[in-house]
């Protein structure tokens, strides 16, 4: 049914879309944002052969969803965030993301990277209104969303710094924020606190889930660290080795708003841990 | 979080509080180093002094009081602000046409995979020839005026602008692109706000390189054929055997260059105030 309206021209096809997110919304089914279909990358390695990174992979992600994707480094998680975001174009398969085919550059999604990536040359202010385009956005409601971002980061008082006056906390914070400020309806971050200490990590992740807790957009998380998967997530995503592949989904049966700093006392976390460390050590045997 | 706020700020202060500190003894290190500087300058001015007449002939290094003397007639007959004037204008056309057509290029091949592949090579080639030899040619071309100078000025601040703009662009950060694409830049967005400012630092890099090249240029085109300019004024008194005046002209040039650079140097400041200043790179062992 989604194949044939994707062969009709765009105006249809997001009016067909339209419709359905709103149907979708009403009856509770279907109410998919993300849709990954048999999705195969491949790379060419630097002696001409080629290298799989993504074997049909599928995967499916309702609205207002908070997934998180463990694997092992290098499995190809960013590679999927990209494709997703269609920064790098597909070997085979295909993803519709608000039910039409992702092809080129896919404008309707944040990206938060690895490293913050802000704009060096740009003050914190200026980094954050980015995506705040003056089509979209009046005046006011530029510097009103501005505002409030800023504040809910904990950064007023630093707008007018330059990213290499502020430190790795802030900057995360930044980066974070800048992908949200514009209100796309999903968000891809790719390990967002790798490189961050552990304290600094905690207290951006219960950051992080209070700002979402507000408009609970769809948020896809990589990340490699166990704890920060079930932490975070409704739903983890566990992948395997190269050619990557979804090994396993794990529900995340805890309540919300959770308390990040004690989330080993909260209910349900022992179980989901359980599990995902369960299916972990089977994929770390198997590669001894 | 208000935690850690606070942490930073404390941070802040006490390195400001080092700052000061460190502050009263570079004042006095920087006194310090002015003065040898002064006195190694004037030293080597004194010795110079001395020299002329009495251990090396006058003829072939002048020396600093007879320079100073023909500087102040040059000016006062207001030849030498003619001859000056005249070079002031092959530069100030040359030069920044140079600039904007090296840095536009640069930029060009930098977004455009086909246009490098064509004619890369071809520039490669043409960056080959020593452009200094090419001024004769000029000569025949564009006249004994002040237009064959200017050619010659825009050959040579060109290449090294173009070079170093295509050297910004290739190393330009694929990731910062790719995110403000997705925040929905569009062309001029991500000219003016991504890529320009990223490779910026390169940009400058080509413009400060090419302010002396560019005085080089000017004379040279001048030294092969002219009727004006400080590099005809400084051919003719060594001509003459005036070494005095050969001096003059030297000074003014490199006056030129020095204010050239001083005023690129201000702009370069305020466009990379962004940039964390690393002066010294300390090599701890």
């Amino acid at each position: 049914m989604l194949g044939e309206f994707m062969e009709q021209d765009d105006q249809l096809s997001s009016s067909e879309t339209a419709s359905r997110k709103a149907s979708d919304t009403t009856q509770g089914t279907n109410g998919l944002v993300i849709q990954v279909e048999n999705v195969t990358k491949a790379f060419l390695t630097p002696d001409q052969g080629t290298m799989v990174a993504l074997q049909e992979i599928n995967l499916d992600v309702p609205y207002g969803e908070f997934v998180t994707v463990v694997g092992p480094s290098g499995c190809g998680k960013s590679t999927l965030l990209k494709l997703i975001a269609g920064l790098t174009p597909l070997s085979g398969g295909r993803i519709l993301y608000q039910g039409s085919e992702v092809q080129g550059l896919n404008t309707k999604v944040g990206y938060v990277p690895q490293e913050s990536k802000l704009f060096p040359w740009l003050t914190l202010e200026e980094n954050v209104a980015f995506g705040l385009d003056s089509k979209r956005y009046s005046r006011q409601e530029r510097e009103h969303q501005l505002r409030h971002f800023i504040n809910l980061a904990g950064l007023s008082g630093f707008e007018k710094y330059y990213p290499a006056q502020l430190s790795g906390g802030m900057g995360k914070r930044a980066s974070i924020i800048r992908a949200l400020a514009y209100e796309p309806p999903v968000i891809l971050m790719d390990e967002p606190f790798g490189p961050l200490d552990a304290q600094t990590r905690m207290v951006l992740q219960d950051e992080l889930l209070k700002i979402w807790e507000q408009k609970r957009q769809t948020i896809v998380f990589v990340t490699h660290d166990l704890v920060e998967a079930v932490a975070l997530a409704d739903r983890v995503v566990v992948m395997t080795h190269r050619p990557a592949n979804v090994k396993d989904v794990i529900q995340v049966p805890m309540d919300r708003p959770r308390n990040i700093f004690e989330i080993h006392r909260q209910e349900g976390f022992d179980e989901a841990y359980g599990r995902l460390w369960n299916i972990f050590r089977h994929e770390l045997n198997i590669k001894r | 979080m208000a935690q850690e706020t606070s942490q930073e700020q404390t941070r802040s202060a006490g390195a400001a509080v080092a700052a000061s500190q460190a502050g009263g003894f570079l004042w006095k290190r920087g006194l310090w180093v002015t003065f040898l500087r002064v006195a190694i300058i004037g030293g080597f001015l004194l010795l110079w002094e001395i020299a002329s007449g009495n251990w090396i002939e006058p003829f072939l290094i002048s020396s600093p009081s007879r320079i100073l003397a023909s500087m102040v007639t040059g000016f006062r007959s207001g030849d030498l602000i003619q001859h000056s004037w005249v070079t002031l204008q092959e530069i100030a056309i040359g030069f920044p046409v140079g600039v904007f057509l090296g840095i536009g290029l640069g930029y060009a091949f930098g977004r455009s995979q086909l246009l490098a592949e064509i004619f890369e090579p071809i520039i490669i080639a043409l960056n080959g020839i020593p452009r200094t030899a090419l001024a004769p040619l000029f000569i025949v071309w564009l006249g004994i005026g002040i237009w064959s100078k200017v050619g010659v000025v825009f050959l040579l601040t060109f290449f090294l602008n173009f070079f170093n703009t295509y050297a910004g662009m290739r190393q330009m950060d694929q990731e910062y692109i790719d995110l403000a694409r997705l925040m929905g830049a569009k062309r001029w967005k991500l000219t003016f706000k991504v890529i320009l400012p990223a490779i910026s630092p390169y940009v400058f890099t080509g413009i400060r390189t090419s302010i002396p090249f560019s005085v080089i240029g000017a004379i040279v085109g001048e030294f092969v054929a002219a009727t004006e300019g400080v590099g005809y004024f400084i051919r003719q008194a060594a001509g003459l055997f005036r070494t005095a005046d050969v001096f003059v002209g030297i000074i003014v040039l490199m006056l030129i260059v020095i204010a050239m650079d001083k005023i690129a140097e201000l702009i370069e400041r305020r466009a990379l105030q962004w940039q964390a200043r690393a002066d010294h790179v300390t090599i701890q062992g």
